[in-house]
Formats: C-alpha cells, sequence, structure tokens
C-alpha cells in the first residue's frame, strides 16, 4: 500500500469529522483505560513483590530437605545444624546481600489474665536492621537491637488482642523440638505493622539467640534467608546456592520466593483477571462503537463504492481501504490516548493520593502509576487489533457491493 | 474490428415472483471509433444495456465480445481489469470523490493500476486540459458547477485511454446549453482520440448529434439507424 492509500483513507476519515472525532475519542479513553491500568497493576505487583521478599527475609530459601512437603507444625522438627558455616558459604556467592537466620516457633503469648496464639520468629536484629525495610513498619517503641536481649516485637493486631504496648513484658511460651514446654518473660520493644492483616493479628519476633535458647536450638534454624541484589537472579542464585551446599556436604532444600509465596501469586492472577476482563469489555465497546461509525460509512458511500468498483478498483482494494482508514483510527487514537495517558499520569501521581489497603492488607499506600512501556505497546496493539476486527465487516460488505445496484443505491 | 459485439444478450430481474426483462435478445456491434446513442425512454432497457456492455453485469443469456474475446464468462477479476484498463465510464450524476480533488478524481482511475505517483499526476494533468479544465485541477467537486464536474468525469472516462466510453444519460442532469457543450467536447474526443463514444439519453436535442442511432424500447433494440441526425461525432 502506497502512501496515497493512507492519504485516501485518511482523507476519508475527515468527511464527518465529529463523528470521527467522536470514534477516535472511544479509542482515546480504550487506550488511556488500558496503559493506566497496566501502570497500576504494575506498580501494585512491584510494590506486592518488594513487600512479600522483604516479609520472607529474601530472595532464597534454604531449609532441611525432610521439611520439605510438610506443613508447618510437621516441619518445626527438621532444623539446619550450623548455621554459620552454610551461612558464610552461601555468603561466598557474589550476587548474595546478606543470609537472614530463621526460627520458627508458635505458642501463646501471655499478658495478665490474656493469652493470644502467635506465630514467632527468631532473626538477628542487626542483621534485620540492615536489611532496611523492617525498621518501616515499626509504629510504636524501637526495634529491637541486642541479640541476647529477651526483648520481643509484636504485630500490632497481635499487640491490640494482647492489649499490650511498647514497654510492657509479656510471657512467651511454646513447645520445644522434643515437645517440652518452656517459656521466657520478655519486654516489649517495638509494635510493627505488618501489611497483610493475617500475619499482623499473628505476628511475633525475638531475637534469634533468645528464641534458639527458648527452643534449646542453639546454632541451628529453621531457614536461611537469602537476600540478593538482583531480583532478577533469583533463579539462577537458587540453583547454585543448593548446588554449592550439596557439594560442600550440606543437604539443603531451597525456594525461590516465588515458590513460597502463594499470596503474592493469588492476588497477581487475580488483578491480571481482573484486567483482561476490563480489556474485554473495553474492547467490545470499542469494537461496537467503531463498527457502527464504519458501516454508516459505508452505507453513505455506496454509490462512490459503486463507481470504484465500476471504474476498475478491485474489490481487495475497496476492503483494505475500509481497513486502511480503521488503521488510521486506531493509529490516531493511540498516538493520542498516550499523550493523554502521559500527562493524566502526571497529575494523578503529583496528588498524592492515599489508596486503600490491598487485599488482606493493613496499609494503604499514595497512588502511583508506573511508566509501564510495554502497557503502550500492548494498548497499541489491542487498539490496532481491535480496530482491524471492527473495521473487518464493514469492509467486506463495501467490497462485496454489486456495482449496479451500488449505483442505483439512492 | 468490433471493440464490442452482443449476441443475443437476454438480463431478467426478478421482482418478487414477477421476471422482468430488463433487455431482450440484444443483437449489436460497435465498431473501433464509433459514435453511437441508445435512445428510448425511461425504462426501455438503455441503463442495462450500457451496464452489460460496459462489463459491470452478467448477461443471463447471450454471448459478448470484447475486442474480439468472448468476456461473457470471464471471471470477476479479469472484468475488473478489462474495466479498469480498456473501458472508460460517464454516469448521469458525475460520481467524483468528494475528498479527492479533479486532478486526484482523475488520476484515481489509473493509480488503481500500480502506475506511479507522477505518472498518474501528468495523465490526470493532460486529461484534464483535454476536457478545458487545467486550471481547476487541485478544486475539490463541491467548488466546481455541474458541467465541470461531469468534465472532470469525462476525464477519467479518458485517462486509462479506453477502446470504448460508456455514458449512462451524461447530460440528464444539466441544463440544455452545458449539455450540449459536453456533447460537443464528447465529439472533439473523440476525434482527436479515437474511441469509441456509447452514450445513451432520452433527450431529442442530444440524440440527433450522433451518428448512429439504436433505439429501445420495452428492452428490445426495435432499430439501428446508421448516418443518422447532425454527425457531431464525426
Amino acid at each position: 500500500m502506497t502512501l496515497r492509500w493512507w492519504r485516501f483513507a485518511g482523507r476519508n476519515l475527515f468527511r464527518h469529522r465529529r463523528r470521527t472525532l467522536l470514534t477516535g475519542s472511544i479509542v482515546v479513553v480504550g487506550f488511556v483505560a488500558v496503559t493506566m491500568t497496566a501502570g497500576f497493576m504494575a506498580q501494585t505487583f512491584d510494590a506486592l513483590r518488594g513487600a512479600t521478599i522483604d516479609a520472607l527475609g529474601g530472595h532464597v530459601r534454604v531449609f532441611d530437605p525432610r521439611a520439605e512437603g510438610k506443613t508447618d507444625e510437621e516441619a518445626q522438627a527438621y532444623l539446619l545444624d550450623d548455621w554459620e558455616g552454610l551461612s558464610r558459604l552461601i555468603r561466598e556467592d557474589r550476587r548474595v546481600v546478606r543470609v537472614l537466620p530463621k526460627l520458627s516457633f508458635f505458642g501463646l503469648v501471655v499478658k495478665g489474665e490474656r493469652s493470644v496464639a502467635y506465630l514467632g520468629t527468631g532473626t538477628d536484629p542487626a542483621l534485620e536492621i540492615a536489611s532496611g525495610h523492617a525498621p518501616e513498619m515499626l509504629v510504636q517503641g524501637a526495634y529491637f537491637s541486642n541479640r541476647d536481649g529477651e526483648d520481643v516485637m509484636l504485630g500490632a493486631g497481635l499487640a491490640r488482642s494482647l492489649g499490650a504496648k511498647a514497654g510492657d513484658l509479656v510471657t512467651v511460651m511454646t513447645a520445644t523440638p522434643d515437645g517440652a514446654l518452656n517459656a521466657v518473660d520478655a519486654d516489649v520493644t517495638g509494635i510493627l505493622q505488618y501489611p497483610i492483616k493475617e500475619v499482623d493479628d499473628r505476628l511475633l519476633f525475638l531475637p534469634y539467640r533468645t528464641a534458639a535458647r527458648l527452643l534449646k536450638a542453639e546454632g541451628k534454624v529453621h531457614v536461611l534467608a537469602v537476600r540478593l541484589a538482583d531480583d532478577g537472579q533469583t533463579d539462577s542464585a537458587a540453583r547454585s546456592i543448593g548446588a554449592v551446599a550439596r557439594a560442600a556436604g550440606r543437604p539443603v532444600a531451597v525456594k525461590t520466593w516465588l515458590e513460597t509465596a502463594a499470596f503474592y501469586r493469588q492476588v497477581r492472577l487475580l488483578y491480571i483477571a481482573i484486567f483482561l476482563f476490563t480489556g474485554i469489555v473495553l474492547a467490545v465497546v470499542v469494537v461496537l462503537a467503531v463498527a457502527n461509525t464504519m458501516t454508516m460509512s459505508v452505507f453513505e458511500r455506496t454509490r462512490e463504492i459503486g463507481t470504484l468498483l465500476a471504474i476498475g478498483m478491485e474489490r481487495e482494494q475497496v476492503r483494505r481501504l475500509f481497513l486502511l482508514e480503521g488503521l488510521l483510527l486506531a493509529a490516531a487514537g493511540a498516538i493520542v490516548g498516550a499523550i493523554a495517558s502521559l500527562l493524566l499520569r502526571a497529575v494523578l501521581n503529583a496528588m498524592g493520593l492515599q489508596m486503600p489497603p490491598p487485599p488482606g492488607g493493613t496499609r494503604g499506600a499514595l497512588l502511583f502509576i508506573r511508566f509501564f512501556p510495554s502497557a503502550y505497546a500492548a494498548g497499541f496493539a489491542l487498539m490496532t487489533a481491535t480496530l482491524l476486527v471492527a473495521s473487518w465487516w464493514p469492509a467486506r460488505r463495501a467490497s462485496r457491493l454489486d456495482p449496479v445496484e451500488a449505483l442505483a443505491h439512492v | 474490428m468490433a471493440i464490442l459485439e452482443a449476441r443475443g444478450l437476454t438480463r431478467v430481474y426478478r421482482v418478487g415472483e414477477e421476471r422482468i426483462a430488463g433487455i431482450r435478445d440484444a443483437t449489436l456491434s460497435v465498431a473501433e471509433g464509433e459514435f453511437a446513442v441508445l435512445a428510448g425512454p425511461s425504462g426501455s432497457g438503455k441503463t442495462t444495456l450500457l451496464n452489460l456492455l460496459g462489463l459491470l453485469d452478467r448477461a443471463d443469456e447471450g454471448t459478448l465480445l470484447f475486442e474480439g474475446r468472448d468476456v461473457s464468462a470471464l471471471p470477476e477479476r479479469e472484468r475488473s481489469r478489462l474495466r479498469r484498463e480498456r473501458i472508460g465510464f460517464v454516469f448521469q450524476a458525475h460520481q467524483l470523490v468528494p475528498v479527492l480533488t479533479a486532478r486526484e478524481n482523475v488520476a484515481l482511475a489509473v493509480w488503481i493500476r500500480g502506475l506511479p505517483e507522477g505518472e498518474c499526476r501528468r495523465r490526470a494533468g493532460e486529461a484534464l486540459e483535454a476536457v478545458g479544465l487545467a486550471e481547476l485541477s487541485e478544486r475539490r467537486p463541491e467548488t466546481l458547477s455541474g458541467g465541470q464536474r461531469q468534465r472532470v468525469a469525462v476525464a477519467r472516462a479518458l485517462v486509462g485511454g479506453p477502446a470504448v466510453i460508456l455514458a449512462d444519460e451524461p447530460t440528464a442532469s444539466l441544463d440544455s446549453e452545458t449539455a450540449l457543450g459536453l456533447l460537443g467536447l464528447f465529439a472533439a474526443l473523440h476525434r482527436e482520440r479515437g474511441a469509441a463514444f456509447v452514450f445513451s439519453s432520452h433527450d431529442p436535442a442530444i440524440v440527433s448529434r450522433a451518428r448512429r442511432r439504436l433505439t429501445l424500447r420495452d428492452g428490445r433494440i426495435t432499430s439501428d439507424d446508421l448516418s443518422f441526425g447532425s454527425g457531431a461525432g464525426a
């Protein structure tokens, strides 16, 4: 198709400027909706991924292979020995930023007359602070810092149920791996607000060494959480960490954060499903609007189409002419849509709108719509495909007109 | 040599249960460089016969030869090619594309053949000059008078260098002075270019200007008078 065909198609679009502008504005709105939704989704996925990796302590989790496939309760019995030796081995990989020891336990936490079930984690305070994210969750008191201290931090939901605040004394009770009951009195140094409510309602942190004494598991961990410098290296790092550990005679199981994070996967699937549904509805609206416009155009130009066929234009050329009109409308709509989308994004991001918490979350966040180039490319592709579909039937109808009947059309 | 030769052409239309013959058993021959008129009242079959001769429609019966070749059963694509390259059309209403200039309307008839842009522009310019509209070539149809539009349509029919130009009531929407002027243009172009002209009309003043008159009535050719009229086309 040469430039003159495009020029001809372009002029045809401007026969009825108001109608073309109205139809084009539907394309623009469709494009803006696609790019804004995708940008918002991309930002949400990024934030949720970051929060999930933070919550897990790192990108890769290393644990006793016997715990694989077990329930949390069953997995309590399987601990990795000499975590510090294993940690040194893992840190030899240049992609690794830090390795956090994690001891998991559960039981009851008691304050006065109240006792509430908790899910506890023993971790290294200095390493947690170094990871940068944990202190951000602090809503009251201070983040614990004493590696040997009998200090505890509680999730805001758990603290509320317990009626505890920073500075209170609570008793943390649990069962050791061999089944004995043990307890420790600890000062509440801080209250954390965790973004996932179900976790926040049960969250409890002890310094690793205190937790190890409580569980009678000194030098052992349930999990080593490995933080990497680059998200994109997760899979390859996980494979090599497993291989290095096994080569050193340390049989371990290794999982990436994505394999562990069922919640993240579910939320992602839910958002994608909503996005697809919205996209389909938008596409149908655009198809109907454009098909209506093009059908009217074919009807109004019936005699002209008859003339074109009479002077020898091929039916294929007539069809292409109408398809080109659809393509031009898609391109113009997408270009204007991209500009509108960038402007709207800048305005919305500058407004500082507070969003409600995500599913299962406890904290909202400021609305931020990321610039997501793939969404603009996808929007362009979607609008092009949609307008081609919308133009197809009118174009086919035009190309199949009988020239004699078309010339006699009134 | 005959450009067009029709033998027993019949075209029947179905209107509900009824079958109406638009043209019946039409036999005629149009020679190279001929200037002929199809005369007859409205509904006599002039347009139907022109549609058949111009390969716009297919006869139910009979044979049509174009430049000696039987084109009755030609596939659609080949009929389009013949219309594009060997036949020029002028319609009752000018039937110009409103979004194109006069030059582009004329060039359209050759750029659908895939000729280069420059060649199309050159040919269109020449055709417009031949019909006396070179100065108005960049004007759009809505800014031209009825006679000027019809001249642009004539230029569009001429631009491809056709063997025959078929014109269906080309003067019907024009006043009598403009109509006679257009017919004079037909005659001049016919003399200069040598293409055969076949046009239809029910206006006696127009009909009398043709050398050959084929009269139609109720779908039949009732007479074929050679050396009729003033011979404007000679």
